[in-house]
């Protein structure tokens, strides 16, 4: 029974991984124009000779596909597009940047990974302290006060583009004299570590509140429906029954339970974490990914953006895999 | 026509009525219903509230500058009057949403009516393909296929019916990528739907697959179909709105999400002039928020399952 559920998840979550990297692939051979265009950008008055060189050089007159049809019939090549692109991919190897002055597109992606992995994973650290703190205590005092209005301000997060909220709370920052722009102080020299990561911090707090505030929400309604129903078990009538007090109640039976669901939500969310990851950065100028990706955008650099799609979106499938996986282990009924 | 007796069934015009009665006693539904009615109605003669569109060339009132009398919401950084910027945007976001969402359902209810019908092997091939798009990222990928189609389809000022191309290519992208949670919907209750005795009665008499697909099994997920473009709708708005702020947008026709772009890239915020982006900002959330009530009324009441729990 394990072994086949894991067995399944592994296969779909590879298969996935597979079809991401071939939809990639065949995606970006449609694009207009062709590729010793923009390797020769800037360049005038070039000799059919030197575009020969060109397209020699980096593999463009090899076939796309390793199976060729042409007037001699069906045959193999080796030596084609294809498995070239499949073996750079599998090592890594994105390319280089157009714009990034032909650096490799693994190395940018690497310089604004770490800014938006601090930024995204305290943001998702601090939401989900408070969404589950919040979202227990209102299912617990269903119907209170806390309750009523954290249920009304779930909502209207809910409906707010992670922007907009930046935005705002870059509003209120500006007004009140926080740094909104960077991760850093620019040109700043720091007499210590400790000034330095002050500075950081400072920067840190706008785009961080902004992102708690954005996924807070989410967290708090799933726990509170998920506490409910909890207190309405068979389970939870018997610990009152035997006269268990209220908070033993709830930490030792409803709180262990409710939480299964919210595991699957924080995979679940990643991609819209992602998607909120690229605009909060640019509302902010934080040097994450987001920022990366909208710059990538405006220029046109697709090498970049062909690594950060492939990046994210694998990413996700394997959180999804993960959550699956963990999921399967708290919870023996799904197992299957 | 047997001379057997006649069994009355009730009128689609008096279940309708009934649906909107009931439909009625929800406050939340109700209220949701109002603010989009609001929009719609501004988002069908923006012309005649606040005029023409105000461009570079016709922009009248001062750079940035706070409300006034003849500027009730202020103006942007080259002088345009915000308040008719947001009642045009009304309209070139409603229309993204609307077109948006149509090709989104459309194609989650074929997908789901034919993978739930047919079943077998073209049901598992439809259902991987959704267990694609449902375990992507689908706001990546639109990410990566607008610029890529926009510039298939090249940069120039081309039009189809007034929307121009940079927003049709929008309007596709939304389209193909969030269509697979409708699909998922639509072939649950196709699947049940299957296994009722009008459709082996349609069958035993001889109608074709097609037909009954049509007229058996697509009439009554229409419930479904309706309580899902809702929610459809408020994530195609939501969509168009990133999209159109990271710079995808296009700046002739501007939507909401263009001019919080427009507002961030003059650094609105940071020069603490609320004017330039709370008034097209606050419009997106009052209409994603009265999708999201309306839907959950909608799928209260027409939802089979959550019906029966009730």
């Amino acid at each position: 029974m394990r072994g086949s559920y894991v067995l399944r998840r592994l296969g779909v979550a590879g298969a996935t991984i597979v079809a991401i990297v071939l939809f990639n692939f065949v995606l970006f051979r449609l694009m207009p124009g062709s590729p010793e265009r923009i390797l020769l950008r800037g360049i005038p008055n070039v000799s059919a000779e030197r575009v020969e060189a060109i397209r020699d050089r980096w593999g463009l007159n090899d076939p796309v596909l390793p199976i060729v049809i042409d007037d001699a019939g069906v045959r193999f090549a080796a030596d084609n597009q294809f498995f070239k692109y499949v073996t750079a991919t599998a090592q890594g190897d994105f390319g280089l940047s157009f714009v990034a002055r032909g650096q490799e597109v693994r190395d940018v992606l690497g310089q604004h990974l770490w800014p938006t992995l601090l930024l995204f994973g305290l943001g998702e650290v601090v939401a989900i302290i408070l969404g589950l703190a919040l979202g227990a205590y209102s299912g617990w005092r269903r119907g209170g006060p806390i309750d009523y209005i954290g249920n009304g301000v779930s909502l209207f997060l809910y409906a707010t583009p992670y922007f907009l909220l930046g935005m705002m709370l870059l509003l209120v920052g500006a007004a009140i004299g926080l740094p909104t722009f960077g991760m850093l102080t620019a040109g700043a020299s720091y007499p210590n570590i400790f000034a330095r990561l002050g500075d950081l911090s400072a920067h840190l707090f706008l785009p961080l509140a902004t992102v708690s505030l954005g996924l807070v929400g989410q967290y708090a309604i799933v726990m509170r429906s998920s506490i409910v129903e909890t207190l309405s078990e068979d389970y939870v009538t018997t610990a009152r029954a035997m006269g268990l007090r209220d908070g033993r109640i709830l930490r030792a039976h409803a709180l262990p339970n409710a939480l299964l669901p919210t595991v699957s939500l924080i995979a679940i969310n990643l991609g819209y974490v992602i998607a909120g990851a690229v605009t909060v950065e640019v509302v902010y100028n934080w040097p994450g990914l987001g920022t990366l990706t909208v710059e990538a955008l405006s220029a046109r650099d697709y090498p970049v953006l062909q690594g950060v799609f492939l990046l994210l979106s694998i990413t996700v499938v394997l959180a999804n895999l993960g959550a699956d996986l963990v999921y399967g282990l708290l919870d023996p009924r799904v197992r299957t | 026509m047997g001379a057997g007796p006649r069994i009355r069934r009730p009128s689609r015009w008096r279940a309708l009525g009934g649906f909107l009665r009931r439909y009625a006693r929800r406050r939340d539904g109700m209220l949701g219903a109002a603010i989009l009615v609001f929009f719609g109605a501004i988002a069908l003669v923006p012309d005649l509230l606040v005029g023409p569109l105000e461009t570079v060339v016709t922009a009248t009132g001062a750079r940035l500058a706070p409300p006034t009398a003849g500027f009730p919401l202020g103006t942007d950084h080259v002088g345009r009057d915000v308040l008719n910027l947001t009642v045009h945007g009304a309209r070139v976001s409603m229309i993204i949403g609307l077109l948006a969402t149509v090709i989104t359902v459309f194609i989650g209810a074929v997908v789901g009516v034919v993978s739930g019908f047919v079943g077998g092997r073209v049901d598992g091939i439809l259902m991987r393909i959704t267990d694609f798009f449902l375990v992507l990222p689908t706001f990546v990928l639109a990410l990566i296929l607008t610029p890529i189609i926009q510039d298939l389809v090249g940069s120039s000022s081309r039009e189809i019916l007034g929307i121009r191309m940079t927003l049709v290519v929008i309007i596709i992208v939304i389209g193909i990528t969030s269509w697979s949670s409708t699909a998922r919907i639509i072939r649950g209750q196709t699947l049940s739907l299957r296994e009722r005795a009008f459709v082996d009665r349609a069958r035993v008499i001889g109608a074709g697959p097609g037909h009954i697909m049509v007229t058996h099994i697509l009439p009554n997920v229409l419930n479904l179909i309706v309580a899902n473009a809702v929610l459809v709708f408020a994530g195609a708005v939501l969509t168009e709105t990133t999209l159109s702020f990271v710079g995808l947008g296009d700046p002739f026709q501007p939507s909401w999400g263009q001019l919080l772009d427009a507002a961030r890239k003059n650094g609105a915020p940071g020069l603490l002039a609320w004017w330039d982006f709370v008034p097209p900002g606050l419009c997106i959330v009052l209409v994603v928020f009265a999708f999201t009530l309306v839907g959950g009324a909608l799928d209260d009441l027409l939802n089979p399952r959550r019906r029966a729990r009730s």
